[in-house]
């Protein structure tokens, strides 16, 4: 059933979605080897109803680019999903946006399309992927019945690998924030933890070009190297 | 894609806590926010050196701490959330001249050059921040204090104003020979109250006023047909037409004079009465100074008290600057001290044994401000052999009575009791010598606090000699100790400008004293303490903190334009003291030294953190020498 839904879906994309998507898809693929100091990179941060995995679905989206090693504040993307019907009290505590701004979001469609306009053929980068990767290919899938298989990169596997002595203190993101100064202006609000994680972007870029790795697909072996050892153990 | 407003709305919010974004435009900020890139510099890392060539880049400290360092120096400057640079080096399209270099994990907005320059002509409160120096900041607070101060009614003389703009031209003269009556038939015609007295092409040697006229010609019957030269004030006082009025004020009050004549190269140009420069204020420095040279008793000088103290505030409200204002003040308060000394002198009979009364502290310093209290003592002379006791106890009655009318005059006794009273500081040279040579040779704390007290002496009535002769003896004994002045310090630096890691200024958290900085002990204190070093070092017998720098300024091989920025933010700090006590005063309060620095106006934050960091400069310089 469910290659079923998908072809469902598809046929129910206005003419003028399928083009934009057909156009995004058209883009040349991400570069994994682009120089961290010179690429555009697209960092990422997402608001859900829950924590689970399989049930909760995705709220908002919130990205900045980092491009030529610097954040570019100008060049950053937020948008709110539509929702059928708002989600928890407890949770709307969490991310701040009310059930108004949650049913007053774009068309899931409309946002998710704005956002791989945005996206481009950047790679992507977040803090805890696993979350946010299935968060926002679940809902590609659902809404725009596209396969959304990017590159990404997990600082939270990226950043113990960097610095192993700080590892043992440095658990979440707020704590390597805390390490490096960084000040998140409005935590749980997607975008401004997207510019928190961007910064720390910035921070390992430039530890990785201190120990001789400079590209964007030298943080992925490393990042990949560190999930292994925290398998083996 | 519009960018969305999220991000743009926290960043123009955060820079919206520092000048000059606080005070530019909304749109403009988020015009500015929408270009800005946001960079990380690691600790220790250069975010910007000469060597990178014209600065391509500005730059906004978002959070960490950078400092700015010259080569040959270190840690001159140090920038903080919120500031930006480098901005000299942007307007002249040249490189920077020094290495900022991130002090902690730095994240800095960014923006182009050419966007820089774009938001110079699209914000005027950026374009001023950006070009305006230090010196023109300080004018500008200069003349907000005094368009707070002025009534709109009164129209006051700027004692700034060149003495070219006040002085009467053509001014009224005769020459040596001319007889008397002829003068003062021209006085009469002219209807002026002065005339000058010049030779050959136009230089001036004397000076007649009516003033003159009773003591020099009506009492003693002079016969007016004698040549003027028999009756004139001889060698006046004459100073340039580039001269500042306060210059003619202060020539006034020392002299004692009501005209001083302007002269160029030589050449009579004009003449500026006490009129001419007090016109429409209420009390005049020369006034003041006559009242006291004649008064005959405590009553008279009591009034003379009040007088200073209301001179004072008058011209703080004129915008007269810290510099000339303390001088004036330091300068009546000497006279009315002096007048005190004369008269309790006077009424305790003639004295045996030559002495020297001294001024310590602020006063010592000629910086005295509108709250000061006592700080002297006296150094007297005695025979080889002499037990001092005896003539220390004849010293010691005139010495309380002096202190005690003082006290009455406005000057309150000092609550450390540093007074001539004291026994303690009624002392014979060899006792001085003695005192000021365990201090040096102790080098503990309590030493080098009153190092920093009795060292600033200045000699104010009777035998100069003394003085002269404890100060040969000091400035030899501590060039010969270099581990005094390294200990001196050692001590000057743990009182640190408060310049804050995390806020604009570290304040007292708690207590009554909450949120606010004292700018005596942590403003002035590091200036005054650090020239007193150099001073030491160098040679020099100047105690004012500014004659003190100027002084030491060839052997420290400080660029004079160095020198004159630390004295420039250190007299700031003691303009930001006058205002506050002036204030203080009007609300009926006691005066002190503290403020609060989040109550001040932008422009004087601003200036005030940079007098801080001038202080810190002179401080990391006082580091380098003693290698501490």
């Amino acid at each position: 059933m469910n290659w079923l839904a998908r072809l469902l879906h598809r046929a129910e994309l206005e003419p003028a979605d399928a083009r934009r998507l057909e156009a995004w898809r058209r883009l040349p693929a991400p570069e994994r080897g682009a120089q961290l100091r010179a690429g555009r990179f697209v960092v990422v941060d997402v608001e859900t109803t829950g924590l689970d995995l399989g049930r909760d679905r995705l709220i908002a989206i919130g990205a900045v680019a980092v491009a030529g090693g610097k954040v570019c504040l100008g060049d950053s993307f937020e948008t709110i999903l539509r929702q059928e019907r708002a989600s928890a009290r407890d949770n709307i505590l969490v991310h701040g946006i009310g059930g108004e701004r949650q049913r007053k979001g774009l068309p899931p469609e409309a946002a998710l399309l704005d956002f791989l306009d945005y996206l481009g053929a950047a790679p992507l980068v977040a803090y805890h992927v696993a979350f946010d990767e299935t968060m926002i290919r679940r809902a590609m899938r659902e809404h725009l019945g596209l396969a959304f298989r990017r590159p990404w990169l997990d600082l939270a596997a990226v950043m113990p690998a960097l610095l192993p002595a700080q590892a043992r203190r440095c658990r979440g993101l707020d704590d390597w924030a805390g390490r490096f100064g960084i000040a998140n202006y409005a935590r749980h609000s997607a975008l401004a933890d997207a510019l928190a994680t961007a910064q720390l972007f910035l921070a390992a870029a430039a530890l990785a070009d201190a120990q001789g790795s400079t590209r964007y697909r030298q943080l992925q072996e490393l990042e990949q190297a560190q999930r292994w050892l925290q398998k083996g153990h | 894609m519009t960018a969305p407003s999220a991000l743009i709305a926290a960043t123009v919010e955060h820079l919206g806590h520092y000048a000059p974004f606080d005070r530019m435009a909304r749109e403009h900020l988020a015009w500015m926010a929408e270009r800005l890139r946001l960079g990380y510099y690691a600790k220790g890392e250069a975010v910007l050196a000469p060597g990178h060539g014209e600065a391509q880049t500005f730059y906004v400290i978002k959070q960490g701490v950078i400092q700015g360092e010259r080569e040959g120096e270190e840690a001159w400057l140090e920038l903080h959330e919120g500031e930006c640079f480098p901005i000299g080096a942007l307007l002249s399209r040249r490189a920077a001249i020094s290495t900022f270099r991130a002090q902690t994990d730095v994240f800095c907005y960014e923006m182009d050059a050419a966007d820089f320059h774009a938001l110079l002509r699209l914000s005027q409160p950026f374009h001023d921040f950006c070009t305006l120096r230090l010196a023109d900041l300080l004018a500008q607070s200069q003349r907000q204090t005094q368009a707070r101060y002025l009534s709109a009614a009164t129209e006051q003389q700027s004692l700034e104003s060149p003495l070219a703009s006040i002085a009467r031209r053509s001014p009224v003269s005769c020459s040596p020979d001319t007889p008397l009556r002829q003068a003062l038939e021209a006085m009469r015609e002219q209807g002026v109250g002065s005339i000058v007295v010049v030779e050959g092409d136009a230089r001036p040697v004397g000076m007649f006023t009516v003033r003159d006229l009773i003591g020099r010609v009506i009492l003693p019957g002079t016969p007016l047909d004698i040549p003027m030269r028999q009756v004139m004030t001889p060698d006046p006082v004459a100073l340039p037409s580039t001269a500042h009025a306060f210059e003619a004020a202060l020539a006034m009050a020392r002299h004692g004079f009501r005209h001083v004549l302007v002269a160029d190269g030589g050449r009579l140009a004009g003449v500026v009465s006490e009129k001419d420069l007090f016109s429409l204020q209420r009390v005049g420095v020369t006034q003041i100074s006559a009242t006291i040279r004649a008064a005959g008793d405590l009553d008279g000088l009591r009034r003379a008290g009040e007088d200073i103290r209301q001179l004072g505030h008058n011209m703080l409200a004129q915008g007269v600057g810290a510099e000339q204002l303390t001088q004036i003040l330091s300068t009546l308060n000497d006279l009315l001290t002096l007048r005190v000394i004369e008269l309790e002198c006077a009424a305790g009979g003639p004295c045996r044994h030559s002495f020297c009364w001294l001024a310590f502290g602020s006063e010592g310093r000629l910086e005295q401000t509108l709250a000061t209290d006592q700080d002297n003592g006296i150094i007297f002379a005695a025979e080889e052999g002499e037990d001092p006791g005896p003539i220390r106890a004849g010293f010691l009655q005139m010495a309380e009575r002096i202190n005690r009318a003082l006290d009455a005059c406005g000057f309150p006794l000092c609550r450390g009791g540093i007074m001539a009273m004291n026994p303690k500081w009624c002392l014979s040279l060899e006792e001085w010598k003695g005192v000021f040579g365990r201090w040096i040779e102790a080098g503990d704390p309590e030493a080098l606090l009153n190092a920093s007290i009795f060292f600033d002496f200045r000699p104010l009535y009777g035998q100069a000699g003394l003085a002269e002769a404890l100060r040969d003896w000091l400035l030899a004994r501590t060039t010969a100790t270099p581990r005094f002045l390294h200990q001196m310090a050692a001590n000057a630096l743990r009182n640190r400008p408060p310049l804050g890691l995390v806020r604009d200024f570290v304040v007292a958290s708690e207590g009554e004293h909450a949120d606010t900085l004292d700018l005596k002990l942590n403003g002035a204190t590091p200036f005054v303490d650090a020239a007193r070093v150099f001073a030491l070092a160098a040679g020099s017998g100047a105690t004012g903190t500014a004659a003190r720098l100027r002084a030491a300024g060839p052997r420290l091989a400080v660029p004079e334009a160095e020198i004159e920025a630390w004295i420039a933010a250190f007299y700031f700090i003691q303009m930001l003291r006058l205002r506050r006590q002036h204030e203080e005063s009007e609300e009926g309060r006691a005066m002190d030294n503290r403020i609060n620095p989040d109550r001040l106006n932008d422009l004087d934050r601003r200036i005030l953190k940079e007098a801080f960091r001038q202080a810190r400069k002179l401080q990391a310089r006082m580091a380098m020498d003693y290698k501490l």
